[in-house]
């Protein structure tokens, strides 16, 4: 005699459906916020488009394993940086080969002695500076210090979730922080004094 | 506070300026850092600089998202049926 399979249970089922679409609504209201860290992790906007097809992609199908009430945003970010690492679009440079970076007062030195300097009561980076300089000067952050950056200081994420979603230790998020910042410094420095 | 003798003070207070601004100081490195502040233009001037210039970094790094994209996002949900 064969064994039946069990029916299954329809409030089971349309619980689990439920489940599934308020997932796949959130994580879809959040695809703005994910898709302006997307683009300052990868060079061109059609790979930004395509990591982010991935990402939704792979979230949907996995989507019982994320822990409602849980950050949903940074598990999203998890999936997204992991592919992008397993897609070798990275190419990862040691940071212990990068020079030594200048101090933190760097760049205002740099703009006070090109006789850029700003008033200091109305001091405005923005008169200086322009969106180019700082895409630019960004994208030339090596990535292991510019994933740090883009997490923290254009993703709004805590030291602990860019640690999380990075998979390092939270010192080394500080430590890359911390040297990446000076290094973006160095490049809006060279970009925006030494060109002019 | 005072931060420690034959130190040139402004370079201690370089040393906080990340810190300070991400907000990880101790107490009583807060209170060295805006002790010397309260005295140093050269300092409070970068300072002040470094504050504005993480606010349009992050501004001027934003590009929203194509339109279009969401939709193709949309439909990579999985069918009710």
């Amino acid at each position: 005699m064969g064994e039946t399979t069990p029916e299954p249970d329809p409030r089971k089922l349309a619980e689990e459906a439920r489940d599934r679409v308020r997932f796949e609504e959130e994580a879809l209201d959040l695809a703005d916020q994910v898709y302006r860290v997307a683009r300052r992790l990868v060079s061109t906007r059609e790979e930004a488009e395509d990591l982010m097809q991935e990402t939704y992609a792979r979230a949907f199908r996995a989507w019982r394993s994320f822990q409602p009430g849980t950050n949903l945003r940074a598990w999203l970010l998890r999936i997204l940086t992991n592919l992008n690492i397993d897609r070798g679009r990275r190419q990862q440079r040691s940071p212990d080969l990068q020079p030594l970076e200048e101090g933190d007062y760097y760049l205002y030195n740099r703009l006070e002695e090109s006789g850029r300097e700003p008033n200091a009561d109305q001091d405005r980076v923005d008169e200086r500076l322009s969106q180019d300089d700082v895409v630019s000067a960004l994208s030339a952050v090596p990535h292991d210090f510019r994933d740090v950056i883009v997490l923290v200081d254009i993703g709004d994420f805590s030291y602990a979730d860019a640690a999380q979603i990075l998979e390092i230790p939270i010192g080394t998020v500080m430590s890359r922080l911390h040297r990446g910042r000076r290094i973006l410094k160095q490049e809006l420095a060279e970009q925006t004094v030494e060109t002019a | 506070m005072a931060f420690s003798p034959g130190v040139d003070p402004c370079d201690e207070c370089e040393k906080l300026l990340q810190p300070y601004l991400d907000k990880q100081l101790s107490d009583s490195e807060l209170a060295e850092a805006e002790a010397h502040l309260e005295v140093c233009a050269y300092c409070r001037k970068r300072y002040v600089f470094e504050e504005k210039l993480r606010m349009f970094v992050r501004q001027a790094a934003v590009e929203e998202m194509p339109p279009d994209l969401k939709q193709k996002l949309a439909e990579l949900r999985t069918p009710l049926f």
